[in-house]
């Protein structure tokens, strides 16, 4: 199975250095990416849950690629019982039922907007619904 | 690290750093100075390429002084910053100065003996990425590379990179006379040399769809003597009226059983072969089918004197749009838009030639290359299928032979006023647009944004650094 290459690789370490407490899985995707799944995410309010699994691909154009979508525990649920609102939808991650959460960039800048950025933006927006 | 060829070699510098450089060397006073410029390390099966990268120009008395042995020197502390950025960035270290002439030049025996005594000690530090001097004259360069291991090589050409295409040489090279009758009315236009000039050109074309098709067959045309292709698809009955020469057994086989019919379809990049080999028999082609991203495919154009993208997917344009600027290759982008709304409206139709050129603004600056896009054409079909996405509504965009006929020609002329050095020096660089329901033609000026990662000199970026930085290419 092909590697990861450097700049996903370099990503990785990135995301394992800002979530040293989210246990961290990668899997080559067999052209030069990864797929990635952290687990033990803190949510909370407005969410009924209090931490997710959270998942997404690294393709093997980052840092010039988005990272996007990511991807939650399928029984995602608000405290407050409301229906999902855009950018969120049902969909899978590797074969598994799960929460499809969609937010592209806009304007991205491959100096800066790294895969970890990426996921903290996500997480931010997540707990803002 | 990569191994470097050790062969005479070639070095592609800019016009802009070339004039900065003279203004520099011939101020006019008669005297010598001195530069640095690193460059980046390009092996091919053609031999060594260096790529200037950046130019350090010495101050007169302060980082260029009196020699200890020779008349001149640059001064060790400003050769010690320069090596160690060299080292770092993995770039070519060259010393720069200048002699009286004009068309020959060469190292006196003061300038090999400092070589001699310099050069082992610049390897060390450079850690192996090569070591070496030009010297200039108002018309000529000479060049002494030292690699690991005691070897060296001399200066094949300069090849100076603007509206023109100019090379500088040692001295005055008798160049290939002599014209294929064939090409008698274009050689009377161009002289011999241009002839010889076209077919001496290495060009890449990236898509051999409808814009492809025909850019084969124009630079097949015009004489260029070696072509590499790329285009992973075979032709189909709906795409033969744009592709050149097709017939409809290249997409159909009626004789086969149905289910092999288009499964043996011929494959477009060899139709563009075929049509480049009927033009010009002498032609060397290489042909490829399959996806331009794969590394292995990817290699074989990074030493092309000029690229033509005519595929449409982000991945494509990011990739050329890297090679470009990494290797120091001019290219044109060309493509054709037909916006058909749900309702079936047709929007504006327009078509396009982007000249990019080293340093003048890249796709990525100028917002071509969409990010989302581009993560969407890395991921497999398997895993497309589980996403939730919102479906659009699928509107096949129409593609029309006389769009790509324009787009291409504008960018076919382009390249050869460019390669034969008829383009004027003071010639617009701005990207064509034609308007077909307007009936206007427009151009745009590129926007060039001074940290982009492409084509700036912005250490995080690409430009000018050769075979030792990534190119966004798939395993």
């Amino acid at each position: 199975m092909t590697a990861p290459n450097a700049n996903v690789v370099k990503a990785i370490d990135e995301l394992r250095a800002c979530f040293p407490d989210c246990p961290l899985q990668m899997t080559p995707d067999g052209a030069g990416g990864a797929l990635i799944e952290m687990q033990a995410i803190p949510l909370g309010s407005p969410w009924a849950q209090s931490e997710t699994w959270i998942g997404f691909q690294i393709t093997y154009q980052y840092p010039y690629a988005d990272v996007y979508p990511h991807f939650v525990r399928h029984d995602l649920s608000r405290e407050d019982k409301k229906p999902f609102g855009p950018g969120l939808g049902q969909g899978h991650f590797r074969g598994v039922p799960a929460v499809q959460i969609s937010r592209r960039s806009n304007k991205l800048n491959p100096a800066t907007d790294t895969a970890t950025l990426k996921l903290l933006k996500v997480l931010s927006w997540l707990r803002s619904q | 690290m990569a191994p470097i060829s050790i062969t005479p070699w070639r070095l592609v510098l800019p016009a802009e750093m070339k004039a900065e450089l003279f203004q520099h060397l011939f101020p006019g006073d008669g005297d010598e100075h001195g530069a640095v410029i690193l460059a980046g390390v390009c092996s091919s099966d053609r031999g060594l390429k260096l790529v200037a990268r950046e130019l350090h120009l010495a101050v007169d008395g302060v980082d260029y002084v009196p020699g200890r042995r020779g008349y001149r020197m640059l001064k060790g502390e400003f050769i010690q910053s320069r090596i160690r950025r060299a080292r770092d960035l993995k770039l070519a270290y060259l010393a720069v100065h200048n002699h009286g002439g004009t068309t020959s030049v060469s190292f006196s025996p003061d300038d090999y003996a400092s070589h001699e005594r310099g050069y082992p000690t610049l390897l060390d530090v450079s850690r192996g990425m090569p070591v070496g001097a030009l010297v200039f004259a108002k018309s000529a360069v000479a060049g002494d590379l030292w690699f690991e291991g005691g070897k060296r090589a001399e200066l094949k050409e300069a090849i100076v990179q603007g509206n023109q295409r100019e090379i500088i040489w040692p001295f005055p090279v008798e160049r290939a006379a002599g014209s294929l009758e064939k090409y008698d009315r274009q050689a009377r236009l161009f002289g011999d040399v241009g002839q010889a000039v076209l077919q001496g050109q290495r060009v890449g074309i990236i898509g051999l769809g409808g814009a492809g098709s025909i850019l084969a067959e124009l630079l097949g045309r015009l004489g260029v003597g070696e072509f590499v292709l790329v285009d992973p698809d075979r032709a189909e009955l709906t795409n033969l009226p744009r592709l050149v020469a097709s017939r409809r057994i290249d997409a159909v086989i009626s004789w086969l059983p149905k289910s092999l019919r288009s499964r043996l379809a011929r494959y477009k990049v060899l139709m563009a072969a075929r049509n480049i080999r009927r033009a010009n028999p002498n032609a060397k082609i290489t042909a490829f089918k399959s996806n331009f991203v794969f590394e292995q495919v990817a290699r074989h154009f990074v030493d092309c004197d000029y690229l033509f993208l005519a595929a449409d997917s982000m991945s494509a344009r990011l990739l050329f749009n890297a090679i470009v600027h990494q290797y120091g290759i001019p290219g044109v982008q060309v493509g054709a838009k037909v916006p058909v709304d749900a309702a079936g409206n047709v929007g504006e139709v327009f078509c396009v030639a982007r000249p990019i050129l080293p340093g003048n603004g890249c796709l990525w600056c100028n917002g071509l290359i969409n990010a989302s896009r581009l993560q969407d054409e890395a991921i497999s079909d398997e895993t497309r299928k589980q996403y939730a996405y919102v479906a659009d509504p699928q509107v096949v965009a129409p593609s029309v032979i006389t769009l790509n006929a324009i787009a291409c020609a504008h960018a076919v002329d382009d390249y050869l006023f460019f390669a034969t050095g008829l383009k004027n020096l003071e010639a617009e660089r701005y990207w064509f647009r034609w308007n077909s329901r307007k009936a206007t033609v427009g151009y745009d000026l590129p926007r060039r944004d001074f940290d982009c990662t492409e084509c700036s000199v912005a250490d995080v970026s690409r430009m000018g650094r050769g075979d030792f930085f990534g190119l966004p290419t798939r395993s």
